[in-house]
């Protein structure tokens, strides 16, 4: 991951909840009060960029407390893990984040949820196999009109996956998208090549 | 309520889009003027938080303070990184452009003319470019530097096509006039609308900078 990487700071700009330990006086524009002091115990969603630091960060006290706390965010709640558990396929990611696993790889790194990574391991595997199987078909489509029996099988294997297929790819994260791409561009350029090695 | 970062999060949002598109939009120097200026009102906040510690400032004995420099700082840093990256986005697509032989600034010139390229740059100071006078710069000298660095091999063309020509003469139509050439068989005079059998060699950087068209 890159320093000038956009996506990852695209990433960084995803918020989680945070709670505050301690009274910060000119922080109140954090909790939309700019004239307020940001009172302990204040819950406010920051982004990564800023959240991951303060909850790292040691006040320096003896007490070893850090400025902020911070729980798993909206997208990587206990329903939605039990809804990758029950079926990775079933659950349109880019809903709960356009950065989905961005997002999990930087709360494992601040957290310890053992199950949450084993999880999201088992959730990308089983999903990436279904991409690479949709990036193949979609190619397929544009070459219908080459050779009649094969072109009228690909096409019956298409409508097969129809408006599911679709809904899957609908609600894949940015990294299954590029994922997805580089499947399907990778399929089209080994399909030309082919073709152009028969024409020579 | 905007929060500090907000507006760098719109220019890694532009760098974002960017990357998709080939040619390159307008300049958003508004926009990066904003950023800067948040990255300085910053800088004078965390001078105004210290001026009263005297240079000895404890974090341990004021937490609060401590916590509102940490935000200060990480804001300050977060802009620098949207800023850096988004420049580094466009002057990418500047390289590839000098590399493909696309003229840049010709190029810019015309996009600057259609209205829907109308974007915060082009209002600017009276250049409708969709390119900061920085990039401008920028491609300018690193079309030397690329020019100097070919110019070392005489006979082989970095920048070439990397597909073996088919054939060793082609013929092609002159999209704009681009005056007159010298080759291996005489002087050709290229004028808009004409058509010429030419060799391939003589005319591959032509039809990269949209001179001529390839027919057949």
């Amino acid at each position: 991951m890159s320093y000038y990487d956009v996506d990852a700071i695209l990433t960084d700009a995803e918020k989680i909840p945070c709670t505050f330990q301690l009274e910060i006086p000119d922080l109140g524009y954090l909790d939309n009060t700019p004239t307020q002091p940001l009172k302990a115990g204040t819950k406010v969603n920051l982004p990564l960029w800023l959240a991951e630091m303060l909850v790292i960060a040691n006040t320096g006290a003896a007490d070893n407390k850090t400025f902020v706390t911070f729980d798993l965010p909206r997208a990587l709640a206990n329903d939605v893990v039990q809804a990758l558990k029950a079926d990775p396929r079933a659950v349109p990611l880019r809903d709960q984040s356009a950065h989905f696993y961005g997002l999990a790889t930087h709360m494992l790194d601040l957290s310890e949820e053992q199950e949450l990574g084993s999880v999201l391991r088992k959730t990308f595997v089983t999903r990436a196999s279904e991409i690479s199987l949709h990036a193949r078909k979609v190619g397929s489509v544009s070459h219908k009109g080459k050779g009649k029996g094969e072109g009228a099988a690909e096409m019956g294997s298409n409508l097969g996956v129809g408006s599911a297929g679709e809904d899957f790819l609908r609600g894949l994260d940015e990294w299954e998208r590029s994922l997805f791409r580089k499947a399907h561009e990778g399929a089209k350029a080994g399909k030309e090549w082919i073709e152009n090695i028969k024409k020579n | 309520m905007p929060m500090y970062g907000d507006l760098g999060n719109k220019l890694a949002l532009h760098a974002k889009r960017t990357q998709n598109l080939v040619h390159l939009p307008p300049y958003q120097a508004e926009l990066v003027r904003a950023v800067t200026r948040e990255v300085r009102d910053l800088d004078k906040e965390v001078a105004k938080l210290l001026e009263p510690f005297q240079g000895s400032f404890d974090p341990a004995a004021d937490q609060a303070t401590a916590c509102t420099l940490l935000v200060d700082h990480l804001s300050m840093r977060r802009n620098k990184r949207c800023l850096l990256a988004y420049h580094r986005t466009r002057t990418d697509k500047l390289e590839e452009h000098v590399w493909n032989g696309v003229d840049v600034l010709d190029l810019a010139a015309q996009q600057a003319g259609n209205p829907n390229g109308g974007g915060v740059g082009a209002g600017d100071g009276g250049v409708a470019s969709s390119l900061s006078p920085q990039e401008e710069d920028y491609v300018r000298q690193y079309g030397d530097l690329l020019a100097a660095y070919k110019g070392q091999w005489t006979d082989i063309d970095l920048t070439g096509s990397l597909e073996p020509p088919r054939d060793l003469f082609i013929d092609v139509r002159v999209l704009k006039d681009a005056g007159e050439i010298q080759t291996e068989y005489g002087a050709i005079n290229l004028t808009k609308n004409s058509q010429f059998y030419v060799r391939q060699g003589d005319v591959e950087r032509l039809i990269a900078q949209g001179y001529l068209q390839k027919l057949g």
